[in-house]
């Protein structure tokens, strides 16, 4: 009690003054968020911290979840488990035939090096729950830096891209769907392999392709897929289909609106493709720099124990493409 | 008769520091439950309301610091941009601050009243801050919040009447 009579008179700044640092002081912190990204370290922190309280209070919805899937009648376990069954086989199918294209492909580009986009190490993930911001368009996973995830990995499920890692916590980490604002993916038009990029508008179900010129060549149900030019989202994974093309001549450019693969929300597991480990996959990103890869001077020999001839042929090759276009120049 | 001093005892009648945090965290802990969709945009900001009422019943241990500090936390948690919570719960003290003396004197639906309003701005802080920095508008459910922050004053109140906080049942003066 007398430390109460003590600084009974004892006030400190007034509230105005306190209000008016605070205020400050939270915009700063703002902006070196935002700007900088400069709290980093703060936020893997205190996520640490946080999430294993969030998990605990997760618990009894999750369980009584758990309970209730127990307690599923056998019908829909069964129509449930011949659709799988339908589904290996019909993926198996694919699976041979992405096979013999992933052959050929060799074949053709004849380096190895360009199988690498295609393919990546991936780890599975469980949808913990949504982000509870409801201005963000974010999931939380509970795989996190302990299991080899880094900021920027990509997010796939069984049909399409998710999206990207974005923050992390020990055991957790934050994921950004494609339609989050501002989100971008490069993709590709499957038919004419028109590239472009993709980014979400914040709404659920839509992303938009904007700066795309009038006379671009871009129809409805068009299939899209990542690109892979950017070296952080490997090639051929699906990202939508476009429905819809509004061309109106009074804008230079069209309103393009795609449905996105991947409905993150309808299931529960998600793959997290592991970043690359190597500084291979920046210099084969795309077929045209797979040529100019082949000077980095990586020897990896395929399968077919050629791969360093082939290499050196289409270094030749390129060589020659250069002389030839040099020499149409001065003419 | 009794000659002892009303305020001394009326000084003496703080809430112990265990009441206080301890529902502070119940609080943060409601905030932390996996909200989502609709209930996500309704929900009350628990802990905004807990923080407000001990700024009212406890305004030496409770004020702006601590308002900043869990701001933070509710930010990480949330992961919004560092800073927008911090900034929404230091406005909204400083407010109740200036209020706290008048809304002591009132009853509690006047109080419910009052606390309507400071979490109504403290809403359309939250609100227009997240729409400059480029977001979409998510929906009219998010005005639903501060009434149910408003609604939930009333039980709240009547943590003040705890056996624990008040041992004699008295009014305090200040």
């Amino acid at each position: 009690m007398a430390t109460y009579q003590e600084n009974f008179f004892t006030r400190g700044p007034s509230p105005l003054a306190r209000v008016t640092f605070f205020s400050l002081l939270a915009i700063a912190v703002m902006i070196a968020d935002h700007r900088f990204q400069a709290l980093d370290v703060v936020r893997f922190g205190a996520t640490t911290i946080l999430n294993p309280i969030e998990q605990a209070l997760a618990w009894p919805a999750r369980s009584l979840n758990t309970v209730t899937t127990y307690f599923r009648d056998q019908d829909s376990l069964i129509a449930d488990k011949k659709a799988l069954e339908e589904k290996v086989l019909s993926l198996a199918a694919e699976g041979q035939r992405a096979q013999l294209l992933a052959a050929e492909h060799k074949h053709v580009t004849t380096l190895q090096e360009a199988n690498n986009r295609f393919q990546r190490e991936g780890i599975i993930a469980e949808i913990i729950r949504d982000a509870r911001n409801p201005f963000a368009r974010k999931m939380i996973i509970n795989r996190g830096m302990r299991d080899g995830i880094k900021s920027g990995a990509v997010v796939i499920d069984g049909v399409g891209v998710v999206g990207q890692v974005t923050n992390l916590g020990a055991t957790s980490a934050e994921v950004t769907l494609t339609t989050e604002k501002d989100q971008s993916v490069p993709v590709m038009i499957v038919r004419n392999s028109l590239r472009a990029v993709a980014v979400g508008n914040g709404r659920e179900g839509a992303i938009e392709i904007p700066f795309m010129p009038v006379a671009s060549d871009i129809l409805v149900g068009d299939a899209l897929v990542t690109s892979g030019i950017d070296g952080v989202y490997p090639a051929g994974l699906s990202v939508g289909t476009i429905t819809v093309v509004d061309k109106n001549p009074a804008f230079s450019f069209a309103r393009i609106v795609a449905q996105p693969t991947s409905a993150p929300t309808h299931h529960r597991f998600v793959k997290v493709l592991l970043m690359p480990t190597s500084g291979v996959e920046k210099t084969a990103s795309y077929p045209v720099s797979d040529i100019v890869a082949s000077d980095s001077g990586t020897t990896t020999t395929d399968k077919f124990g050629r791969a360093s001839d082939a290499k050196r042929e289409a270094k030749l090759d390129a060589k020659r493409a250069l002389r030839q276009k040099n020499e149409a120049r001065e003419r | 008769m009794d000659l002892s001093p009303l305020s001394r005892d009326a000084l003496s009648t703080t809430a112990p520091k265990r009441l206080v945090f301890g529902a502070l965290l119940i609080a943060l802990m409601l905030n932390l439950l996996p909200w989502s969709g609709l209930a996500l945009l309704m929900r009350p900001d628990f802990l905004l309301l807990m923080i407000l009422y001990w700024v009212v019943h406890e305004s030496r241990s409770i004020g702006q610091t601590w308002g900043f500090a869990l701001g933070l936390v509710m930010d990480v948690a949330d992961s919004a941009l560092l800073g927008q919570h911090a900034l929404v719960y230091v406005l909204a003290i400083f407010l109740t601050q200036l209020l706290r003396i008048r809304i002591l004197h009132l009853t509690v639906f006047e109080q419910a009243l009052h606390m309507l309003s400071i979490l109504f701005v403290a809403q359309a802080v939250y609100v227009l801050l997240n729409l400059s920095l480029g977001r979409e508008f998510v929906g009219w459910g998010l005005i639903v919040s501060p009434l149910v922050g408003a609604l939930l004053w009333l039980p709240v109140h009547y943590l003040a009447t705890l056996p624990r906080f008040r041992r004699r049942g008295q009014t305090r003066i200040m």
